[in-house]
């Protein structure tokens, strides 16, 4: 058997008194879309913060291919496969959307060609041209990011988070503030991602995670509340009581 | 595809090539008018412009603000007077300038890039004043007075020589090897490596989510700049027969921020020309009034209010339309 492509064990942190994640485990299937709701608070993102390096864990381990990468930098998970976008739009928003895709794609380059103009980079620009197509920005390529729309930002965020060909890709809340229109394409494009990576996602749009997810971890208080198929988890009465209150 | 850098590169080529040009003219009038104040005095502008050329590295690339760019060109200004005192060999002192502002530039860099933002600069401040403190106070390198008696070189070229003593030909070989800097550096920063600097200035959080360090970037920009600073450093000498502490005291570091800022940050040709027009405009007002630090002071507060992106923030972009038309969308 093969080790899952991402494995989380036990990770836990505490932020003063608050233990923001506690002891949560689960293991993300290759070319499966796991996601992982909870209400607000529920520690979502600081578990998305842990796995991707922004912030050590206290206790646990995170797992890529089987290999420990547990409180590694960002640049060393990335090195090891996975990339990540942000709740918070982070992107170079004084740069264009080609030189950001651009950015984010030269890590495909050898290092040798970190000394040759950005132009000869083909493998780097073909994987540009690659993105500005699937993701419907080739006409705003010359645009700086920051003049985009907020519903391109947040397209612009997945596609820069795709763009080294990671095998994880985490993705927080990618459809946040979106219009409905919107969110719709978001998911098809979300949809067709999980053929070529490991997509772990953070969403509040309980429509969209019913019909998008192969799993569906629930978080509560900073704990895995239940884990299963998106039916299961919604007929789950201990899933209803952190959602709903006591019946 | 010409993206947008890509243009601004090439229009800041395009206002180099003009620098270049009108240097040239200059030096042949001022050759056959057999003068020799106004060349030294471009000369200097263009040594300034060195130093300046390796702020903007740092402020307009890479974002980090170094309140002592001086520390490395007066290392490269006494290094190259005390090799020149010794062996009179061009080559010679520029070699020990690369090597020791290399050195002194990964240890101040490691040192200060510890820390960002408001901390960086002060932390660059402060290593360029205790410079400027041993310096001043330390009898072997001439303390207050500086080192007095730099021998005139000759700078072997290969085919030709020129003498460091000849305003007009080495005002040319200034222009030369500060325009040569200015290559590398435009080169550098086009490279994927550049461009990481600029996206450290733009948004340094996600740059490590894109795989890179960014100690690493950082602290390359900051040796290159050291490099940079300290091989225009270098000249000064040469030009002027002497070197005095007054080169690594704050007003050269600060002098040479008010120079990019003016010229315009993230242009790299902003540096030259903020050099030349800071100097042109402090011979002509120093002419009139020996207060001209308070009337150079006020006009770069206009030029803040009023240029916010400085000189090249108003030329360059009409260049760069111009080159759109040029080559097509």
């Amino acid at each position: 058997m093969t080790a899952p492509v991402l494995e989380v064990r036990d990770l836990s942190v505490n932020f003063g008194g608050l233990r923001a994640v506690d002891a949560v485990s689960f293991a993300a299937e290759r070319n499966c879309i796991t996601t992982i709701i909870g209400p607000n608070g529920a520690g979502k993102s600081t578990l998305f913060n842990l796995i991707s390096g922004s912030v050590r864990p206290r206790s646990g381990h995170v797992l890529i291919d089987g290999e420990d990468h547990t409180g590694a930098p960002p640049y060393r998970l990335q090195a090891a496969g996975l990339a990540r976008s942000f709740q918070i739009t982070n992107l170079f928003f004084d740069l264009p959307v080609f030189e950001n895709l651009r950015l984010a794609a030269q890590i495909l380059e050898p290092m040798t060609m970190a000394w040759r103009p950005a132009a000869a980079s083909r493998v780097a620009r073909a994987r540009v041209e690659e993105l500005l197509a699937r993701f419907d920005l080739a006409g705003k390529a010359g645009y700086p990011a920051g003049k985009l729309s907020h519903g391109e930002q947040r397209r612009l965020e997945v596609a820069v988070a795709l763009a080294c060909k990671p095998k994880v890709l985490l993705l927080d809340e990618p459809t946040q503030g979106m219009s409905h229109g919107d969110t719709k394409d978001t998911a098809t494009l979300i949809k067709s991602l999980a053929n070529e990576v490991t997509v772990l996602l953070i969403e509040h749009d309980i429509g969209l995670v019913m019909s998008l997810s192969d799993r569906v971890i629930v978080m509560h208080q900073g704990q895995k509340l239940a884990e299963g198929t998106p039916a299961e988890v919604r007929s789950d009465p201990a899933v209803q009581t952190a959602y709903f209150g006591q019946a | 595809m010409a993206d947008s850098l890509t243009r601004a590169k090439q229009a800041s080529h395009v206002l180099t090539a003009v620098l270049v040009v009108a240097g040239l003219i200059y030096a042949a009038v001022g050759a056959a008018m057999g003068d020799i104040f106004y060349l030294r005095l471009a000369t200097e502008a263009l040594i300034f412009g060195g130093l300046a050329l390796s702020v903007d590295i740092l402020l307009g690339y890479t974002g980090l603000l170094s309140l002592g760019q001086a520390l490395y060109f007066g290392l490269g200004a006494y290094l190259s007077a005390l090799v020149l005192m010794v062996v009179p060999s061009f080559w010679a002192a520029m070699a020990a300038t690369a090597a020791a502002s290399a050195l002194l530039g990964l240890i101040g860099g490691i040192i200060a890039n510890r820390v960002r933002g408001v901390y960086f600069a002060l932390i660059t401040f402060g290593m360029a004043q205790v410079a400027a403190k041993v310096v001043y106070n330390l009898r072997e390198l001439g303390a207050s007075d500086g080192l007095v008696g730099v021998p005139i070189v000759r700078i072997n070229l290969g085919v030709f020589s020129i003498s460091s003593g000849t305003p007009a030909a080495f005002f040319l070989f200034v222009l030369t090897f500060i325009v040569v800097l200015y290559a590398i550096s435009a080169y550098l920063l086009d490279t994927p490596f550049g461009r990481l600097l600029i996206a450290v200035r733009a948004n340094e959080r996600r740059v490590p989510f894109l795989g890179y360090r960014t100690v690493t970037a950082r602290l390359t920009a900051f040796v290159l700049a050291a490099m940079i600073a300290a091989l225009s450093g270098a000249l000064y000498p040469m030009l002027r027969g002497f070197v005095s502490p007054e080169l690594l005291f704050f007003s050269t570091s600060g002098n040479a921020v008010i120079t990019v800022v003016t010229g315009g940050t993230g242009t790299l040709v902003g540096a030259l020309y903020g050099s030349v027009l800071l100097t042109v405009l402090r011979s002509i007002i120093g002419s009139y009034t020996e207060h001209h630090v308070i009337v150079i002071g006020l006009l770069f507060m206009g030029a803040v209010i009023f240029l916010p992106r400085g000189l090249m923030g108003v030329v360059r972009p009409a260049v760069e339309r111009g080159l759109g038309k040029e080559t097509g969308p």
